[in-house]
């Protein structure tokens, strides 16, 4: 086992990747994914809402990882689940152990690493209260012990957070015996489409709290209550299992550990607008890269990563960055890529970057700004820049060549 | 005709110690514990450090116990495969009033014997460790002490005892103490135990255990200690356990990396009525966190991967309470308040001692039959997964469930068939560490339930 390729993690972004590379043509592909069955965590979600950008269909998201498996040659990248990949050294090496391919040092000439997002549980949130045996899990637990059969902890369920993630448990409870008998969230609204409170109150009895605080989680064995600081005051409602939903966080230990630049801000590698890390022939994508872009918008960056890791093998492109960074101005949260590299590589072929952008808070109105060199060579206005939503940006707009300190700003 | 020699009630850190002690005597010994896992109660929540002893009280006999569990612990930790990390202890002083009272335990210290503790000036301190809060003037230096598993040393104590002949019985509370012709009959759900001499080790219930057999000299006041575990990339902040200059009230919140590779922030200190409250709570939380914005204050950058509250099983009488009452068969052990991991091999060879051969006449055994748990340390060399050989030999070595503490099915596997059983979710977390990092069951949590509903991977 030698491969050319090396992609960690085989969720959309990885899958999109393997499909890319193997398009063009790129043989002995080798996709290490450490869960039992490849897919990430789509495969876990039997309801719809995945894949739209990239394959404009919607999808379920196991549906969705079927598609990604489809369009990738499976003659040419092979899938190892049950693959754990424990370190990455520069070269790149990988330290890789599995039932198939034993504990072994492989060394490839490019690596993707697409470990995507977990959901930050309730200790890292620092919830007080009793710290039962079973009850307190997040939607990720949840759905995966839908999906292998386990009984749930009991039939009432409150749920923390509301992302799209918190509704989706709305669906996932019909399937599974579960009663949602509150949703709550710390913000002053919905984090998921404005429609979602009305559609949880109206079409599934569920009363969503705002500006919800948790006092504490009560119960010895098992979950016996929550209590919630509400705006109206404390209020107990007695449930079974506390599901905390969203607050993703990248999976990025590999990489961190590795010594990939990270950037604090998203908590992800930095990378160039051609999907490469600060270390020569490491590559990522997905959410790995940041909390979080929908499930369509990381196969998009996956496959835009495949493009670039063949343009890459095939001399086009360089394996390092040479790049500068964005200035970011006041009320910037983040900014992905980090870097914009001086490389004029014909990429035509390749999915269109998708810049992720995000505001620090709410604002009504902005014009957003790209300049470089102190001229603005694009501008556009945008209405309701939400937190949690993407902002579109057209990086293209940077002449080629290296721009020199090239930044991005909001003007309210 | 009693059936045991010897009974010992609960199988925390000290019970299990006592009982492997007992395994090196031709008798017969049982080891009783109230829940459906050893290491349950007051041994399960701690700081896991390895103590010298020299802040313990001078002349005591928890000084004395203590200094001679942690010479035992170096010398047969390993070969039980017990990892240790040998990282100091500094106690930082950040004024001259601090600065005086580490200066005396330093002093102190050294007219006890503990020879390697010195003075540290602010160099000796920041060479050490370069991201402690500025202004640190002075520090008591302890190289001595280590950092251990807790949950393993239990285990590993009363798997050694099983291994060499020693009965256990989990679930087994006993609810009521009968003696007659001097023999103990001791009553549990699973049927009735008798026994010559009965050693209450029942930590947090010790005082209930003596109320049985009539007892009523000794309270236990619990004290709940409450803690942040910090995800392991918060390790290259600290690698010694840092200790705040002691008032004449408490020792402090201490900062100590743990032999997982996390860092800890804890313990509170709160007396609590209840032994089963381990809530933790918005005031515990703001202690902690203020604790490491003085020491530390890099460390609240960091994720935080789990938190827990221990509780300390403490009496009225702030010392060991090692009670012989060797004419009513019954002998007491408790009060064996922060320092039970550190002293159980102590004071399991002392209580070895006081029995036999006054009350129970016993030969030493010839031959010990070995017993040896898996190493959790990180970093570590030692799991199944990193030997090529072990995993071409059995690949579910090589497949992992639980990512964030990197256990695999065939570890899992292993816990589940041991000798001492495997009854619930927690007790399969101490043993192998699933769920227990900073995910917290979010990639593993239904594949970890699934395999203990049906032993299969």
């Amino acid at each position: 086992m030698n491969p050319t390729v090396a992609i960690v993690g085989a969720g959309p972004a990885g899958l999109a990747a393997a499909a890319a590379l193997t398009a063009r043509g790129v043989r002995d592909i080798a996709v290490f994914d450490r869960d039992d069955t490849v897919g990430g965590l789509p495969r876990y979600c039997g309801h719809l809402g995945f894949g739209w950008e990239y394959s404009h269909r919607l999808e379920k998201g196991s549906a969705f990882i079927r598609r990604l498996i489809g369009e990738t040659d499976l003659s040419r990248a092979a899938l190892y689940p049950r693959t754990t990949v424990l370190e990455m050294a520069p070269g790149p090496v990988l330290r890789v152990v599995g039932p198939e391919t034993g504990l072994r040092e492989i060394r490839p000439k490019a690596v993707l690493v697409a470990t995507g997002v977990r959901e930050r549980p309730r200790a890292a949130r620092l919830v007080p209260g009793a710290r039962p045996e079973r009850g307190v899990l997040t939607t990720g637990a949840l759905q995966q012990m839908e999906t292998r059969g386990i009984p749930m902890p009991g039939p009432r369920a409150v749920v923390i957070g509301s992302e799209h993630v918190a509704f989706s448990v709305l669906l996932t409870a019909r399937h599974c015996g579960l009663k949602i008998v509150a949703m709550a969230e710390p913000g002053n609204r919905v984090l998921s489409l404005a429609v979602a409170r009305p559609i949880a109150r109206v079409v599934f009895g569920v009363p969503v709290f705002l500006n919800t605080e948790i006092e504490e989680i009560q119960g010895r064995a098992t979950v016996e209550a929550i209590v919630l600081r509400t705006p109206e005051g404390l209020r107990r409602i007695p449930c079974d299992c506390v599901i905390f939903s969203g607050s993703f966080v990248p999976d990025a230990p590999l990489s961190e550990e590795a010594g990939l630049a990270i950037d604090p801000r998203t908590g992800g590698p930095v990378i160039d607008q051609f999907m490469r890390t600060s270390q020569p022939g490491v590559f990522a994508a997905g959410n790995l890269l940041r909390p979080v872009e929908s499930s369509g918008v990381a196969a998009c960056e996956g496959a835009r990563a495949g493009a670039c890791i063949a343009a890459f093998l095939a001399g086009h492109l360089d394996g390092t960055q040479a790049a500068s960074v964005f200035g970011l101005g006041e009320g910037v949260r983040y900014l992905v890529p980090q870097r914009w590299a001086m490389d004029a590589v014909d990429l035509r072929d390749a999915r269109p970057l998708r810049p992720s952008l995000r505001v620090s808070s709410d604002m009504e109105a902005a014009r957003v700004t790209l300049a470089t060199d102190g001229a603005v060579v694009w501008q556009g206005r945008r209405r309701r820049l939400l937190r949690e939503r993407r902002i579109a940006i057209n990086l293209d707009a940077l002449p080629s060549g290296r721009p020199a300190a090239p930044r991005v700003d909001l003007v309210a | 005709m009693a059936d045991y020699d010897v009974a010992i009630i609960g199988a925390g850190v000290v019970g299990c110690a006592i009982a492997r002690e007992f395994s090196r005597y031709h008798l017969r010994a049982i080891l009783l514990e109230a829940n459906s896992d050893l290491c349950d109660e007051a041994s399960k929540g701690n700081t896991a450090t390895l103590a010298t002893g020299n802040d313990t009280p001078v002349g005591s006999l928890e000084r004395k116990l203590v200094v001679r569990g942690h010479q035992r612990y170096l010398a047969e930790g390993p070969s039980l495969g017990l990892p240790i990390r040998m990282v100091g202890a500094m106690t930082v002083a950040f004024d001259e009033a601090e600065a005086r009272v580490v200066s005396e335990e330093v002093r102190s210290s050294r007219a006890e014997g503990f020879a390697s503790v010195e003075l540290l000036n602010a160099d000796g301190i920041y060479a050490r460790v370069p991201h402690l809060a500025p202004g640190a003037v002075a520090a008591a230096w302890a190289p001595d002490e280590g950092i251990v598993d807790g949950f393993s040393t239990a285990y590993a104590y009363a798997l050694d005892a099983v291994v060499n002949g020693v009965d256990y019985r989990d679930s087994a509370p006993v609810t009521a103490a009968h003696r007659r012709d001097g023999v103990w009959t001791l009553t549990t759900p699973g049927g009735a135990v008798s026994a010559r001499l009965v050693i209450n080790c029942a930590g947090l219930r010790a005082d209930h255990v003596e109320a049985l057999a009539g007892y009523r000299d000794l309270t236990v006041k619990p004290r709940r200690g409450q803690y942040i575990v910090y995800d392991k990339r918060a390790r290259r902040l600290v690698d010694v356990i840092l200790r705040p200059a002691p008032t004449p009230t408490t020792r402090g919140v201490y900062i100590a990396p743990s032999i997982f590779g996390n860092v800890l922030l804890g313990p509170t200190a709160e007396e609590v009525p209840d032994p089963d409250d381990r809530r933790v709570t918005p005031e515990g939380i703001a202690q902690l966190t203020a604790a490491a914005r003085r020491m530390l204050p890099a460390l609240l950058d960091e994720p935080v991967a789990a938190m827990y509250a221990g509780m300390r099983p403490a009496t009225e009488k702030p010392e060991y309470r090692i009670i012989p009452r060797f004419a009513d068969g019954w002998l007491t052990c408790a009060g064996i308040r922060s320092t039970g991991l550190s002293g159980a091999l102590g004071i399991a060879e002392y209580v070895a001692g006081l029995v036999v051969p006054e009350v129970v006449k016993a030969a030493r055994k010839e031959a010990i039959k070995p017993a040896r748990v898996p190493s959790l340390a990180d970093p570590n060399i030692a799991r199944p997964w990193t030997d090529a050989a072990r995993v071409a030999a059995d690949p579910f070595y090589g497949e992992m469930v639980c990512h964030c503490e990197r256990v695999s099915v065939g570890e899992i596997r292993d816990a589940l068939s041991g000798p001492i059983p495997v009854h619930s979710l927690k007790a399969l977390k101490r043993r192998t560490r699933v769920m227990m990092g900073r995910c917290q069951g979010f990639f593993c949590g239904a594949r970890v339930e699934s395999m203990l509903r049906t032993g299969k991977p």
